[in-house]
């Protein structure tokens, strides 16, 4: 269940619907996350106004991206931060193994970031020679079982508290248990010892603030404040359109972010980091690194519709909230960002032929879009993209060739009184064929037809009543209009 | 200052983005025209304007912290403060935790405070170095402000080195000042703004370090203090 691709998004789907276990526990925790944001969400009266509020600062950031990333990098530079420009993954890697290397640096430890997921650093920095060691609980028990995050905020959601035992049981050699607070407990102790010892510490960045040029992260373990404030050097690495313009605007972020990821009203930490320590013998890192990563973020801007993408602040409500994702999980998905808001990055970041199947992956419901804290119209995002995967996908212009015809005959059918009449009276005449226990299901009439084949593989259609509405208005319905 | 400029990597971004940014402006023009989208920056309330609060700042603070399993006492003068220490400290001692080593910060007076702890403490260290501070047992600073409604301490670390000694050891013990309570998070907010210029580290703190990693399942103290307690000082200003 690991290492997928999202060229196989069908099959994968597929496999992840038959694991009995992934997909009780995705139940359990999509639900439950889902109602503490639904309460967190009541607890405000003006949800909604944050919401707004919120895309407008993100709407109004974005459409000068340029003006508030100098602005951002200006700051932080001027307070003793030093910058990386990134074009791609393997550029921001490289970046981050030559501040190591130029430093003498072997050890590394790391705080959750799904931008450093994104770009692999891990594998990296595990090729140049250099020990890296995840310190959030979730993405410390991905690590050692060699796989990947299922979900942006809880990365270990799919597997249970046994598979987590046993493998503690195997990687760390501690006695079998089943006592989740003894997990815990193992995981920080083993893990003092690396933070005592690392060179480097790595993290993400949830916001910029580009009118102070501070970094804010946000977390509940502690073990970002470990990483940014144990190891002499702290290396920050951020999506550019991670910025905000004001310091004030952490006001709306900080209420939102919390609410929809995990229903808190605040989470545990928050640390405000702004430059370099002033004296040496201060506490913290002696330097503070940020790696601005671009990596087809700026691509999205090109048009309104893509630009929303960028709004995200990763709080998997969306995820939580998609009945695809509750029911096949995020591995499937064969991507880093999973659920709905992956699937509209994801083909942007890789390419739409790598990805062609995420966009899809949809029922296009909504309910993403109802619980988004920046009000991303993902469907209308996931539209868009199915319609470029149409107009320029080579070879697909014959398939839409197809596809429009039909839909011009249904159209022209659907406008006209005895087209319609005419064509369920057709319908009702032959639909026995294919109708089996009051179904139209996988039959072996239903197989010849390819789009009612493909339609009836994984579910049924319900056939036409006997009686249309019509002739039962005419016959029984339509009264004298007296009672 | 090192800053890793590969083929000037940081000209080409900037120029992808207004390049992008100006290919997006014909789409922009067809929504405005629409009438949809139109994105208008309400004005940020900086906090104000919120309800005013039916509780004081310092029992709504108690309530929201106890919320997220904090402890919190209310001390009137020192005499209470070093009684609320001691009680925390001795009941401490039935616990597992049995703390041995106390770590302090450079906060004005604190020292004093702690010395008159009646309680056996075996060392009590004034801001140990990194490697010493694995081996203490419970850390004790003062915090320069906190939020009443979400039950947040505020620690500025240009003002007191607390930065390790409210991380490290399992127990946190914080002394906040009963007026430098604010009532929202936009307040604390706009309080941090007005100092001449943001401190390299600022720290909110609300409650102890958590996770629900596995089976979302609550486990209190992973990497951060299992236990945080706070005191409120609400009497005349401390004596140094």
């Amino acid at each position: 269940m690991n290492h997928l691709t999202t060229e196989t998004f069908d099959q994968n789907a597929k496999a992840a619907l038959t694991d009995v276990q992934l997909r009780g526990a995705l139940r359990n925790a999509t639900s439950l996350f889902g109602e503490r944001r639904r309460e967190a969400a009541a607890g405000l009266v003006n949800w909604e106004d944050l919401r707004s509020h919120a895309r407008a600062i993100k709407d109004e950031t974005l459409s000068h991206l340029d003006k508030y990333l100098e602005q951002f990098v200006t700051n932080a530079e001027a307070r003793g931060v030093q910058f990386h420009w990134a074009e791609n993954a393997a550029d921001a890697n490289a970046i981050i193994c030559g501040i190591m290397s130029k430093r003498g640096a072997r050890t590394v430890v790391k705080s959750k970031s799904m931008t450093t997921e994104e770009t692999h650093l891990n594998d990296a920095l595990e090729d140049a020679g250099l020990q890296v060691v995840e310190t959030d609980l979730g993405e410390y028990i991905i690590q050692l079982a060699h796989e990947t995050p299922s979900h942006i905020i809880a990365p270990a959601i799919h597997k249970s508290k046994k598979q987590i035992a046993q493998l503690f049981t195997e990687e760390l050699g501690i006695a079998p248990t089943d006592d989740i607070a003894v997990l815990t407990r193992t995981a920080r102790n083993t893990l003092r010892d690396r933070f005592a010892a690392a060179d480097v510490g790595i993290s993400g960045v949830n916001f910029g603030i580009a009118e102070t040029g501070t970094i804010l992260i946000v977390e509940n373990e502690g073990n970002i404040r470990l990483t940014t404030s144990l190891p002499r050097i702290h290396i920050a690495v951020m999506g550019i359109e991670k910025v905000i313009p004001r310091f004030a605007d952490v006001d709306v972020f900080l209420k939102l972010l919390p609410r929809s990821g995990t229903g808190q009203r605040l989470t545990a930490y928050q640390s405000f980091i702004t430059g370099v320590k002033k004296n040496p013998g201060d506490e913290g890192p002696e330097e503070v690194h940020v790696v601005l990563l671009d990596n087809g973020r700026s691509r999205m801007l090109a048009h309104p519709t893509t630009r929303q993408s960028l709004a995200c602040i990763r709080c998997g409500a969306c995820l939580n909230a998609c009945p695809v994702y509750q029911q096949i999980g995020g591995h499937a998905y064969g991507s880093v960002y999973p659920g709905p808001i992956g699937a509209v990055i994801t083909p942007q970041l890789i390419g739409l032929e790598k990805a062609a199947q995420l966009p899809y992956a949809s029922s296009l419901c909504g309910a993403c879009r109802e619980v988004c804290p920046v009000k991303i119209d993902i469907p209308q995002l996931l539209l868009h993209l199915r319609a470029e995967i149409t107009e320029h996908t080579p070879g697909n212009a014959k398939k839409s060739m197809g596809e429009r015809l039909t839909f011009k005959v249904w159209a022209r059918i659907m406008t006209s009184p005895s087209l319609y009449n005419l064509s369920t009276r057709l319908g009702r005449m032959f639909q026995g064929l294919f109708v089996r226990e009051g179904k139209i299901g996988d039959k072996p009439t239903t197989r010849i037809f390819p789009p009612l084949a493909a339609w009836t593989a994984a579910r049924d259609l319900r056939p036409l009543d006997a009686t249309s509405f019509r002739d039962r208005w005419r016959n029984e319905l339509k009264g004298d209009g007296n009672d | 200052m090192e800053t890793t400029n590969t083929s000037n990597a940081r000209g080409h971004i900037l120029a992808s983005i207004r390049e992008h940014l100006a290919a997006s402006r014909e789409h922009d023009e067809k929504l405005r025209v629409h009438g949809s989208a139109a994105a208008v920056v309400p004005q940020s309330n900086g906090g104000k304007g919120s309800p005013p609060a039916a509780q004081s700042n310092i029992e709504l603070f108690k309530t929201n912290l106890e919320a997220v399993n904090g402890h919190c006492v209310i001390a009137r003068t020192e005499l209470e403060i070093v009684h609320a220490l001691t009680r925390i400290i001795s009941e401490l001692k039935h616990t597992q935790l049995n703390p041995r080593r106390i770590a302090l910060s450079d906060a004005k007076g604190l020292e004093r405070l702690v010395r008159l702890v009646a309680v056996q403490i075996d060392e009590v260290a004034v801001t140990p170095s990194s490697a010493e501070m694995f081996d203490v047992d419970i850390g004790i600073t003062t915090a320069q402000a906190a939020i009443a409604e979400t039950g947040t301490l505020v620690l500025d670390s240009s003002r007191e080195r607390h930065r390790l000694i409210s991380l490290v050891p399992p127990v946190h013990i914080a002394i906040v000042e009963a007026s430098n309570i604010y009532s929202t998070l936009g307040e604390a907010l706009s309080l941090l703004q007005s100092d001449q210029e943001i401190s390299p580290i600022v720290t909110f703190i609300t409650g102890p370090s958590r996770t629900a990693d596995i089976e979302l399942t609550l486990a209190i103290g992973v990497h951060g203090p299992q236990e945080l307690y706070v005191i409120i000082y609400d009497g005349p200003p401390l004596m140094s």
